[in-house]
């Protein structure tokens, strides 16, 4: 092998890694969807109103319409349409003012095409007017892809531990 | 120690046995601190007074290897990974009926002596039977709630570990 075949090679070889790794794959799309929607359920100190809304409104554009949520602590297992999601998620982000959501050790899964399983665990961290606190939830996201996006389709919180 | 010594522990020559005794220690503390003695921020006051709210501690996972859990052991639960988890303390083995009268733990009928325990509750929960193959766990402030203290039977496998410190 001459040279420039060898250069010819590498430069393909560069070009295909170089594609594969910037490519974002679809676990990648699924996890960028996860940060946000962590970004958009937190809430800051003194967040803006203007500023609430929106995020509660991108939060639910991030889910299929209607989307299952089932808490069983909570007795609710049930759809909700967009409007319903972005105004409980509006809830939630006045319930819980000055809180972090983050997703950790999660696990995505395909078992069909277009579709994906994650398991994850939601910690809330949090600060009230004289303490903190943290909260931790595992929870299955079931994740379609419909339209060339990834959008969660359910929240089911996993309870693990049985009083 | 001499000047000389001194000045060469604290300022190495970077020469290639150094890098290589490097290399090994860190690979020694990656294997050592994330798989068998994994480093806890204590975030919460579900374990209070034995162990406080931004305290440490370390998750000894070789404990449960070759020994069966035993009651009053304080063990970290997994939620999906090792990143967050649990630190409760087992209160209850597989088969017994745990229950809480006014506050006072009763293990198969009878009364649990808790020191570790400093406020007391007056949480009543009727007698359950735990699970083959499930603890019950408890943390030890109950001061709180019972509606807002998560506790209760969980699997064994879901046990990462002891706690030491």
């Amino acid at each position: 092998m001459n040279t420039q075949k060898l250069l010819i090679l590498l430069t393909i070889l560069l070009v295909a890694g170089g594609t594969l790794f910037f490519l974002p794959s679809d676990e990648k799309k699924i996890r960028n969807n996860m940060a946000a929607f962590a970004d958009y359920c937190s809430s800051i100190k003194k967040e803006p109103p203007l500023e609430t809304l929106k995020k509660a409104a991108l939060s639910a554009r991030l889910c299929s319409n209607p989307c299952w949520v089932q808490i069983t602590s909570l007795n609710i297992d049930r759809a909700f349409n967009t409007k319903e999601f972005s105004d409980h998620i509006l809830i939630l982000k006045k319930a819980l003012t000055n809180t972090r959501f983050n997703f950790h050790d999660t696990v995505i899964d395909f078992p069909a095409d277009n579709r994906a399983e994650i398991m994850t665990t939601l910690r809330l961290a949090g600060k009230t007017k004289d303490s903190r606190f943290t909260d931790a939830y595992e929870m299955k996201i079931l994740v379609e892809k419909r339209d060339g996006d990834w959008l969660f389709s359910s929240f089911t919180v996993v309870e693990f531990i049985e009083q | 120690m001499s000047t000389t010594m001194l000045r060469r522990f604290l300022f190495p020559s970077l020469n290639r046995r150094y890098l290589l005794r490097l290399v090994i220690l860190v690979c020694f503390c990656y294997l050592i601190f994330g798989y068998i003695l994994i480093p806890l921020r204590i975030q919460g006051q579900s374990m209070e007074p034995t162990y406080r709210d931004g305290s440490f501690a370390f998750c000894w996972r070789p404990q449960y290897l070759f020994a069966p859990v035993q009651r009053f052991d304080v063990v970290t639960v997994r939620f999906t990974g090792r990143s967050v988890m649990l630190l409760k303390r087992i209160v209850g083995l597989p088969g017994e009926t745990v229950e809480f009268r006014q506050g006072t733990l009763y293990v198969d009928g009878h009364e649990i002596e808790e020191p570790y325990v400093h406020h007391q509750s007056n949480w009543n929960l009727p007698p359950r039977m735990i699970a083959p193959e499930h603890v019950y766990v408890v943390g030890d402030n109950r001061g709180t709630a019972m509606s807002r203290h998560r506790f209760g039977q969980v699997k064994k496998e879901r046990i990462v570990g002891g706690v030491i410190l």
